[in-house]
């Protein structure tokens, strides 16, 4: 995974090579989990929202494995420069992405109370497609890591306004729905509560997409990146 | 970055002790040390590491005219300290080394009683008048290289009855009693124990309230725990130069990189 060369003791290599496969199996596992529950929820799928709360464990186990296995690295390796950044990254983008499972356990959660209740139009299609950006940016942001692409990682790190702007709509959305007929106040609090967690995925996707430029240049990022979120501002009174 | 030890080691502003530049060392035919330019801060501790071979210690050996005892071995360049060129014919080398100490790979005490071995350097540059002024010295530098308690009741025992890490901080005393102003260390603790090497280590620091102390080591870890700037030679090249935790974190130069991180370049 490194352009660096090998190390002359070949097991160091494959010590980082295996905490960074652990890293892309719980990436893989974390966007699959966002998909699935997003699309539980816009299908009315219980059976796949259980089955994307029960996921999660695997995610936290892997979360442990890493954990344990930098610690070991550390101990035994001593590792510098590239080696100490890949370290130190690794950890980091593993509690970012637990973080995301989490809140992809907590949307599967909420859609199994949603589909005991009428649907709100429009609302699961919207997250849906919050939740399918937000997926688009963890791949990307993981595919920089591969690469060491701090270019793309740049990228990603701009997406994440798109990803605001989109919840800022929804929640000057649910705030409507919930004036125009106060039966709706449960399901769009939920709603809401979701909305507001692919936010978060967001913003630890861009922690993610931080560290690829750490660990490829040696620098966090400095410079400003657009921020979206209004909503802190903002009173129901907008809308009248 | 906010590496706590950098914010730590750089509160004082320091001066330039000894400064190089265009230095360059053949042995014979062989250009041991090229075009290397470097400023050594005082009160700071400077590692040099590279590979065997890559002119460290030749270059650390340049700073008190250790090479001027070497037949074949030829030194271009400018190497000052407090400003005063040191190859200058009016300086009398074995004052340079009074200001300029050394401590060597292996523990080298004399083959004299623990008193004599601190004593003989102020004795034979006339820094005590009698004998209570000479006890003073003895007993300062002895307490300075963190060994005072060890061998206070046996100052008349043989220097070389110690153990090796209380051999290597005699020998450390001994650079000491000079007063200094430079102490150089070329592996100073490649034949210790590691509890020998910490508490080297950590007189390390001690000592570099009042010195500046350069360092050669094969030990990376051991430059990272105890230099404040690092320099990395590679085959007779300063390759590069900083701060040390710059150095471990985020060197510039790939040779640096392949280097401490174990890599075949």
């Amino acid at each position: 995974m490194s352009d660096q060369g090998h190390h002359i003791v070949a097991s160091y290599d494959r010590d980082l090579e295996a905490i960074q496969a652990m890293i892309m199996k719980m990436g893989g596992l974390v966007e699959a989990a966002i998909l699935d529950a997003a699309t539980s929820l816009e299908r009315r799928d219980e059976e796949l929202a259980e089955s994307v709360r029960r996921g999660d464990k695997a995610i936290d186990e892997l979360e442990e494995q890493v954990n344990e296995e930098c610690a070991r690295v550390i101990a035994l390796r001593s590792p510098t420069a590239t080696d100490l950044r890949t370290v130190l990254t690794v950890m980091k983008i593993s509690g970012n992405l637990e973080r995301v499972g989490d809140y992809a356990k907590n949307l599967a959660k909420r859609t199994s109370v949603l589909v005991q209740m009428q649907p709100v139009e429009g609302a699961a299609g919207a997250i849906r497609r919050m939740g399918k950006t937000v997926e688009g940016m963890l791949k990307d942001a993981l595919d920089a890591y591969i690469q060491r692409d701090a270019e793309l990682a740049q990228d990603v790190r701009m997406r994440d306004h798109e990803v605001d702007q989109m919840y800022n709509a929804l929640f000057r959305e649910f705030l409507t729905f919930m004036m125009e007929d106060p039966r709706n106040i449960t399901a769009c609090m939920h709603l809401h509560f979701i909305a507001k967690n692919i936010e978060r995925m967001g913003d630890h996707v861009t922690a993610i997409a931080e560290q690829v430029i750490y660990l490829s240049t040696g620098v966090m990022p400095e410079d400003d990146r657009p921020k979206g979120d209004r909503t802190p501002f903002q009173n129901a009174e907008v809308d009248e | 970055m906010n590496d706590m030890r950098k914010v730590e080691r750089d509160v004082d502003a320091r001066e330039v002790k000894i400064s190089a530049r265009d230095c360059q060392v053949w042995y014979g035919d062989n250009h041991a040390i090229k075009d290397v330019n470097v400023d050594i801060e005082e009160k700071t501790v400077t590692a040099f590491i590279g590979p065997s071979g890559c002119g460290k210690s030749t270059f650390l050996r340049c700073l008190n005219r250790m090479n001027d005892m070497i037949d074949n071995c030829r030194i271009e360049g400018t190497i000052t300290l407090d400003g005063q060129d040191i190859y200058d014919p009016r300086v009398d080398p074995v004052q340079l080394r009074a200001k300029v100490g050394m401590v060597f790979q292996k523990p080298n005490p004399f083959p004299k009683s623990i008193y004599d071995n601190i004593a003989y350097g102020p004795r034979i540059h006339g820094l005590a008048r009698g004998k209570a002024e000479l006890d003073e010295i003895v007993e300062k530098s002895l307490r300075r290289g963190a060994i005072w308690d060890e061998v206070k009741d046996r100052l008349d025992a043989p220097g070389t009855g110690l153990s090796g890490g209380q051999q290597q901080r005699l020998c450390i005393a001994r650079a000491i009693a000079t007063q200094p102003e430079v102490l150089l260390m070329d592996e100073p603790c490649s034949a210790l124990d590691p509890i020998a090497t910490a508490q080297v280590e950590e007189l390390i620091d001690e000592l570099r309230k009042d010195y500046s102390v350069v360092i050669v080591t094969h030990s990376m870890q051991q430059a990272a725990r105890v230099s404040h700037k690092t320099a990395f030679f590679h085959l007779g090249n300063l390759v590069e130069y900083g701060e040390t935790g710059q150095i471990f974190t985020n060197p510039r130069d790939p040779r640096t990189e392949s280097y401490i991180t174990g890599r075949i370049g």
